[in-house]
């Protein structure tokens, strides 16, 4: 968990991606907030519109939207892969739109890194190939860039299969080597568009407890696209959710479930099983006196304290990590949460 | 998008129903009309005063572009001989290792002479290259093919003809690919190109070869430049498709990573689209072999030339020995190739010996070195002696004229039945009829078919070439042309139903097609002037047997696409096998086998224009006659003509193909 006050990495400020001809002059023309129709007329189509968050150093976080809502344009233009309509995208303070092509091109050696949904192997190369790559492009000698490599793919828990080609890896292999890939340039910020989605459930779920490892270990600045909002509820710090182009509601998990901007986000709040996310500070009744000593932490999710927070009698004392009391928690305010 | 949607949209532009059959026939009627004019009459034939020499100072302009126009103080004629110059090296080069070793005049002592490599060891080497792409089979094909082409004493010609195919595929392949990552890259110049590669996918190639020798002489410098020409369009498409098909992830992994745009295209895309691009190659490879050998008529020398000086001296054993030794090659190229292009990396440990990673390069010299030694001590092994060479000629005259003489009035039999009841009748109709009522009939048919747009391509192409001055020629190409497509039509779906009928049936068929396929144009004329001597009758017969393959291959892949519960659908309401034929497979079949027709259709073109070396008398022959008279204009203008009427006839046909797919609500095959 990075801190309260962490520091702002990468910044979208009011980003606008409408694709088309003719695209930049129809946003000045149209006004500040073109409707549909009239983008329409003009054969445009509207990927992301007027969006603005912020992403804190070290910190996971999650776009979360149905599919076609801009989670994609959103994450490409924050990569420079798309060119901006409108708006400005900032990468530790600097505006991508104002680096000359060169340094782009340094950016992207340096500092950022990107895993595809479809994985983007390249299908001619073997898996040490693949993911010494990226050191390859940046000059590396052979050494060096297959030294980093080999680690990566242990990291990822791929050794031995070094010498493979891509299409004789499983779809689950395939993402190992993308993500080790995408680290082999020790990136500081982490895009992942959608990495899991392509994979069976099962895997994905390995997947993604994977990733929660490897970012324990690494910790990245990470944004990460999906469209499956358990997911962003699992893994998030976090979380955006776009429809149609825009971000509707910015907040942690447990803030877009106790308290969903519109029905958009409760349709999606609804179904998740509240007590796996919700912690015990969001819940509890701050500044109450304890009437047992039966302490519960207050980053504790309630379904790792509900068995005993039901079987003890009265408000039990809820502690922050120092041991400082923050609050009391009785069985009545977990009953709500837990039908 | 569904499937479904993409399938069903109207066809834009074209007219309604009852439209179309009272344009149908007011342009039948009119032309007919036209047919009671005298033959003076303007709109029969065209008359003198209307035709506009455009080939003349065509001719002239090119002359002067390559004797005396100036850039700056450059000539241009000293731009395109150092070119020449520069492409002839590696093929001198190749030429001079793999066939006829190299010479070294000095001033006042002999001359000295460095030897080609050793026949078994080139043989070996091809051998060790098939074995590790392919298979101990196909490395056994190579070994006999190449031994046999030394033992029957036409080892030179042969590597000649290799050399030349191998050097025109590197430099055409890899200008192929540039253009067509251009092409990639620039979506307007692409689009800009299409209509020039198909026209130079459709040209004549005897219309390459006179600009060929103005530019850069008689010789086999000019015929490699025709070859690369001619392979680039294909190559070029090849790429551009290749590189429009990798997913764009690919490409924005390549972005992300940091490559600059030079390690985008020759890092991640062109090594990504390796596969395509491969069997991209391969199609060019076969492609240059065929324009490789019709280029010995401008002096590229090897089996081509040799299959031609013995057609001019009449010795036709010697030319099917050469002939049997390009379709030697050509299998030999195309099973070589398409087995290097579908080869699936081995994995390697990556620690492995140097040694072992450069195996086969490796082995290649090490082969070469013993056979140099071995031929040090054994110079059969170097070079097949003469005296121990097997003739096939000889023995192939006698076998032609022991056919000749015994066969002769059957052969002539079929021939004349053949001329006087099906080639003269239709060659008569083709001539007398009025101009003015074929533009109206094509006008009428192209706007049924798709639109006013494509009645104005055939009006503008065939009225072109009334007033050029070409009516007549391209009459006499267009009934030779359709009357072996529809020949080849009937006989090759008829073959295609066949196959359907036993998987026995269909494996023969389909190996058989897979030759037909597989062998350059000009091989077939060599059996056909055989039995049939020359004239329209064997163009006829070897425009048929070239364009048959896709009619056979198209309809047993039609009617095996049908899709299966149709056809169970069918049986269950009581159809008779006849009638699950007729009334189901064939009409869900049709827009497949119609495309196969329009293959057959190109591909007789194809074969119209080689025709012109066994004495037709179309375009393809101003096209032919234009080489010896070095009249590029007239060349290119006649060229242009055929190219123009297979355009027309494609779009003509792919209008036809949209149309019908719609109505049956199926998917317009690609
Ligand atoms: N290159 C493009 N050209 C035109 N429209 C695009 C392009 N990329 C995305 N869009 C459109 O932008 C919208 C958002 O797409 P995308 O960002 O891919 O959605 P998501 O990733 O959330 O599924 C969609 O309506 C899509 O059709
Ligand atoms: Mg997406």
């Amino acid at each position: 968990m990075p801190d309260k006050d962490a520091e702002t990495i990468l910044e979208c400020d009011a980003v606008w991606k409408i694709f088309g001809d003719g695209a930049a002059s129809a946003l000045r023309n149209l006004g500040p907030d073109p409707s549909d129709d009239d983008l329409k007329n003009r054969k445009l189509i509207a990927g992301v519109r007027h969006a603005s968050l912020k992403v804190k150093k070290g910190e996971i976080f999650i776009i979360m939207g149905l599919s076609g809502s801009g989670k994609s344009t959103l994450l490409r233009c924050m990569t420079g892969l798309h060119d901006l309509t409108g708006g400005r995208v900032l990468i530790d303070g600097v505006n991508i739109a104002d680096l000359s092509d060169r340094d782009l091109v340094e950016l992207r050696r340096r500092k950022i890194s990107m895993v595809f949904q479809d994985f983007a192997l390249l299908p001619h190369l073997t898996v040490l190939g693949n993911v010494a790559f990226p050191l390859r492009v940046q000059g590396a000698d052979r050494r060096t860039r297959e030294e980093a490599a080999r680690k990566m793919i242990a990291l990822v828990g791929l050794e031995g299969r070094e010498t493979y080609y891509p299409d004789e890896l499983s779809g689950g292999q395939q993402q190992r080597v993308g993500i080790a890939r995408s680290l082999t340039t020790q990136p500081e910020v982490w895009f992942l568009d959608e990495p899991f989605s392509a994979l069976d459930p099962l895997i994905r779920q390995d997947m993604q407890s994977e990733f929660l490892r490897l970012q324990g270990l690494l910790k990245k600045t990470i944004v990460f696209v999906t469209h499956d909002f358990d997911e962003a509820v699992r893994l998030a710090d976090r979380m955006a959710v776009m429809k149609d182009g825009r971000v509707v509601q910015i907040g942690k998990p447990e803030e877009l479930i106790l308290d969903p901007a519109d029905d958009y986000v409760t349709k999606f709040t609804r179904d998740i099983p509240k007590e796996k996310v919700l912690r015990v500070r969001s819940i509890m009744t701050a500044g109450g006196t304890p009437t047992n000593d039966m302490a519960v932490p207050a980053e504790a999710r309630l379904v790792e304290v509900a068995a005993d927070v039901i079987a003890g009698e009265g408000h039990h004392p809820v502690l922050d990590a120092s041991g400082a009391l923050l609050g009391t928690l009785h069985r009545r305010d977990l009953a709500a949460y837990l039908i | 998008m569904t499937a479904l949607a993409r399938y069903t949209v109207a066809v834009p532009g074209v007219p309604s129903l009852r439209l179309h059959h009272l344009a149908l026939i007011l342009a039948l009627a009119a032309s007919w009309a036209l047919a009671f004019l005298d033959r003076g009459n303007p709109l029969v034939v065209v008359p003198q005063g209307w035709i506009f020499d455009l080939a003349t100072p065509l001719t002239d302009a090119m002359k002067y572009l390559a004797r005396e126009f100036q850039i700056g103080p450059v000539r241009f004629s000293s731009i395109t001989r150092s070119v020449g110059w520069l492409i002839s090296q590696p093929f001198e080069l190749l030429a001079g290792l793999l066939a006829d070793g190299f010479t070294f005049y000095r001033q006042d002592a002999p001359p000295f002479h460095i030897p080609a490599l050793p026949w078994i060891g080139t043989t070996g080497v091809f051998c060790l290259v098939a074995w590790w792409y392919a298979s101990s089979r196909l490395a056994l094909w190579t070994g006999l093919c190449f031994a046999a082409f030394a033992v029957f004493g036409l080892w030179e010609s042969a590597m000649l003809t290799l050399a030349s195919v191998i050097i025109a595929v590197i430099l055409g392949g890899f200008g192929g690919v540039v253009l067509g990552i251009w092409g990639y890259r620039k979506p307007w110049l692409n689009a800009a190109l299409q209509p020039l590669y198909d026209t130079m996918q459709t040209l004549p190639l005897f219309s390459y070869l006179v600009p060929m020798i103005l530019f850069f002489g008689f010789g086999p410098v000019a015929a490699l430049m025709a070859t690369i020409v001619f392979a680039l369009p294909p190559m070029a498409r090849v790429t551009t498709e290749a590189l429009h098909a990798l997913p764009r992830s690919v490409s924005e992994f390549g972005e992300i990573a940091g490559c600059s745009p030079f390690q985008l295209t020759w890092l991640v895309r062109v090594p990504a689209a390796r596969n395509k691009l491969l069997l991209g190659v391969n199609q060019v490879i076969m492609l240059s072999l065929a324009v490789v050998i019709v280029a010995s008529l401008i002096g590229a020398g090897g089996l081509g030339g040799d299959v031609l000086k013995a057609l001019k001296s009449m010795r036709m054993g010697d030319a099917m020995a050469s002939g049997l030794a390009i379709t030697l090659i050509a299998i030999t190229l195309d099973r070589l190739s398409y087995a290097i292009a579908t080869k699936r990396p081995a994995h390697t440990a990556t620690d492995q010996p140097w040694i072992a990673r450069h195996a086969l390069p490796l082995g290649c010299a090490a082969i070469l070195a013993v056979a140099i030694l071995i031929s040090v001590f054994v110079p059969a092994m170097h070079q097949w002696p003469d005296e121990l060479v097997i003739s096939l000629g000889r023995f192939g005259n006698g076998a032609v004229q022991w056919i000749g003489a015994t066969f002769d009035t059957q052969i002539d039999a079929v021939r004349d039945t053949a001329i006087v009841y099906l080639l003269k009748p239709v060659k008569i109709f083709f001539l007398t009829v009025p101009w003015a009522s074929f533009v109206i009939v094509i006008g009428a048919l192209g706007w049924i078919l798709g639109g006013w747009r494509l009645a104005m391509l055939g009006i503008a192409i065939f009225v072109a070439i009334a007033l050029l001055g070409y009516w007549k020629k391209a009459m006499m190409s267009l009934y030779l042309v359709s009357m072996s497509v529809v020949v080849a039509m009937i006989i090759g779906t008829l073959l295609g139903l066949w196959a359907r009928l036993s998987d026995r049936a269909e494996r023969v068929l389909i190996a058989f097609v897979d030759v037909l396929q597989t062998l350059p144009t000009f091989v077939y004329l060599i059996p056909v002037v055989m039995l049939f001597s020359i004239g329209d009758f064997p163009a006829f017969v070897a425009i048929i047997l070239y364009g048959i393959a896709p009619a056979i291959r198209y309809t047993s892949a039609g009617i095996r696409g049908v899709r299966l519960n149709l056809v169970e659908g069918a049986i269950m309401s009581g159809c008779s096998r006849l009638q699950l034929l007729t009334q189901v497979k064939l009409p869900l079949a049709l827009p497949t086998i119609l495309l196969g027709l329009n293959q057959v259709v190109m591909m007789s073109f194809g074969m119209l224009v080689i025709t012109a070396l066994v004495g037709t008398r179309g375009l393809e022959e101003t096209t032919l006659v234009a080489i010896a008279r070095v009249a590029a204009g007239d060349g290119l203008l006649a060229g242009l003509g055929i190219a123009g009427m297979a355009i027309v006839f494609d779009r003509y046909l792919k209008a036809l193909n949209r149309k019908i797919a719609f109505h049956l609500g199926v998917p317009i095959p690609r």
